[in-house]
């Protein structure tokens, strides 16, 4: 019998949520050789319990013998829930955002008079170059995600493709996209104001919203796509190159076959958010405040839509004039 | 209607890797694909070592059909699981879904990144016309359509690997079990996860 950290590890078979708890407090902590006993091997005298015993191909025994930590999971959660809550979440956020548009409408604001300089041609570059790597991956993700609906094939071997290529697009910009942004994406209290009333994206009338240079909403866009990019990076690179050999990654008790798996899983979870909100972001720039794609093209926002949209970034701008 | 599976007698498997080699040999695999392997467990120590030989377990719930994106998989009448390489993307998730290791990527794609999947076919071709050049490329021989049994098993010189219809490979377990007069188990190995109902 194995017990570790006490649960009883002997068999976990059919209940997710059992999983689900290995999934959030025993692995980690636990040495990844006290699971080798779990599989049920044809004669108990032959199971694995030498702890220090010699593996000839070790790749593919573990294989076997790690199934039930993360291999069970992946494959539950990929037959049943991955393409579902993708589907799921999208249709949602295209659904919230066509009735929004229709029952709200969009904002529109002046573009006359007095412009403020906000974003800096170096920055459009970056934000256009990370832009360029979305508008790749997010669709080829997609794409891959329901293959099947495309029949497989070089079509879906393409998206495979560029979903790698969008992806070192991403990371040429990623890097100087957190630094740029990291100050004015801190969190203020203008934040917690801009949350409550929801942006002011729930009624028609203009008002002065509470937000610095970038609003709540924003904040969690970028936040997402830098922090969360680099984890998507990471495990992407995991699921990519799939070979490797790191001793670190064994101290801590994962095998080779246990990281691609929890790859994949952290991937499709992340993937929700990231595509959610890549979603937003576009209806925001695009349709719901109608010309402020403008400030990323030429640089300059106009003083209406900063005073409604950023007003306390506006009042420090004029203040200092 | 036969039900084929693989069956490895670890009693008599002795790590020759006779099915590794011939197998690669048998289907033409790049250099570093084995559609077969075969391991050892607690080598050296006596009493405990064993060796036993994996590939595709064919298993009946196939998790490598259920989880592909693109739905490559399919199961033949006579339980086989086979895919078309032509649908394939190599994502990698036959891989993180099967419990045996059994599908190989060979890094054959565009520059030299991972191709599509590649794995034991129980001798069994693909989708492809049979015995075609073309299913023979992508798949290797088609032994199973000449009446011939796959080559792994066919090579293996203490008979440790058998392969056929399921009752038959039961019938030879069963005999094997008697004649040794102990270890009598409930199922060989691998098939408790392999083959369900």
């Amino acid at each position: 019998m194995y017990h570790t950290a006490g649960v009883q590890l002997t068999k976990v078979k059919g209940l997710p949520m059992k999983k689900f708890i290995l999934f959030l407090f025993g692995t980690v902590l636990i040495n990844a050789r006290e699971f080798i006993g779990k599989v049920p091997l044809v004669e108990n005298a032959r199971q694995v319990h030498f702890s220090g015993s010699h593996l000839n191909s070790p790749e593919l025994l573990h294989n076997i013998l790690y199934y039930q930590n993360w291999g069970e999971l992946f494959t539950y959660l990929q037959v049943h829930w991955f393409r579902v809550l993708f589907a799921a979440i999208t249709v949602t956020v295209l659904i919230v955002f066509v009735l929004h548009y229709l029952v709200i409408g969009p904002k529109v604001f002046s573009h006359e008079g007095r412009k403020f300089y906000i974003f800096s041609f170096f920055k459009r570059v970056i934000h256009w170059i990370a832009a360029l790597a979305f508008v790749l991956i997010v669709p080829t993700g997609f794409m891959m995600l329901f293959g099947k609906y495309l029949g497989g094939g070089d079509l879906v071997l393409y998206a495979r493709y560029l979903h790698s290529i969008g992806t070192v697009i991403f990371i040429v910009a990623v890097i100087p996209m957190f630094l740029m942004w990291l100050v004015p994406m801190l969190p203020t209290f203008d934040d917690i104001k801009w949350l409550f009333i929801a942006g002011g994206y729930l009624t028609k009338k203009k008002m002065e919203v509470p937000a610095g240079k970038f609003n709540a909403g924003q904040k969690m866009w970028f936040w997402l796509a830098t922090l969360g990019g680099f984890v998507m990076i990471l495990s992407g690179a995991v699921m990519y190159f799939q070979d490797f050999d790191i001793a670190f990654v064994k101290n801590i008790g994962f095998d080779q076959i246990d990281i691609d798996r929890i790859a994949a899983i952290v991937h499709n979870f992340l993937g929700m958010a990231i595509a959610a909100l890549f979603i937003t972001h576009l209806y925001m720039s695009i349709f719901a405040i109608k010309g402020s794609l403008d400030s990323m093209i030429s640089g300059y926002k106009s003083e209406d839509e900063l005073k409604h949209l950023h007003s306390s970034f506006y009042k420090k701008l004029i203040g200092k004039k | 209607m036969a039900r084929m599976k693989f069956y490895c007698d670890e009693g008599r498997c002795i790590e020759c890797n006779g099915c590794t080699v011939a197998c690669e040999e048998a289907h033409e695999l790049p250099v570093g694909i084995s559609r077969r392997k075969v391991v050892t467990v607690n080598e050296g120590i006596e009493g405990e070592e064993y060796s036993v030989s994996v590939a595709c377990m064919h298993c009946t719930d196939a998790p490598c059909e259920q989880v592909c994106p693109v739905d490559c998989f399919y199961i033949r009448a006579d339980g086989i699981v086979l895919h078309d390489k032509e649908k394939c993307i190599g994502c990698g998730y036959c891989l993180y879904a099967c419990p045996f290791g059994a599908p190989q990527f060979p890094r054959d794609g565009a520059f030299g990144t991972r191709g599509v999947m590649d794995k034991c076919t129980m001798c069994a071709g693909g989708p492809e016309e049979t015995n075609s050049p073309k299913e023979r490329e992508l798949y290797g021989q088609n032994r199973i359509a000449e009446g011939k049994v796959p080559m792994c098993a066919a090579v293996c010189s203490t008979n440790a690997l058998v392969v056929g219809d399921a009752q038959e490979v039961a019938n030879v377990y069963r005999k094997r079990v008697f004649s040794r007069g102990k270890g009598v188990v409930g199922v060989p190995y691998g098939w408790s996860t392999a083959y369900k109902g």
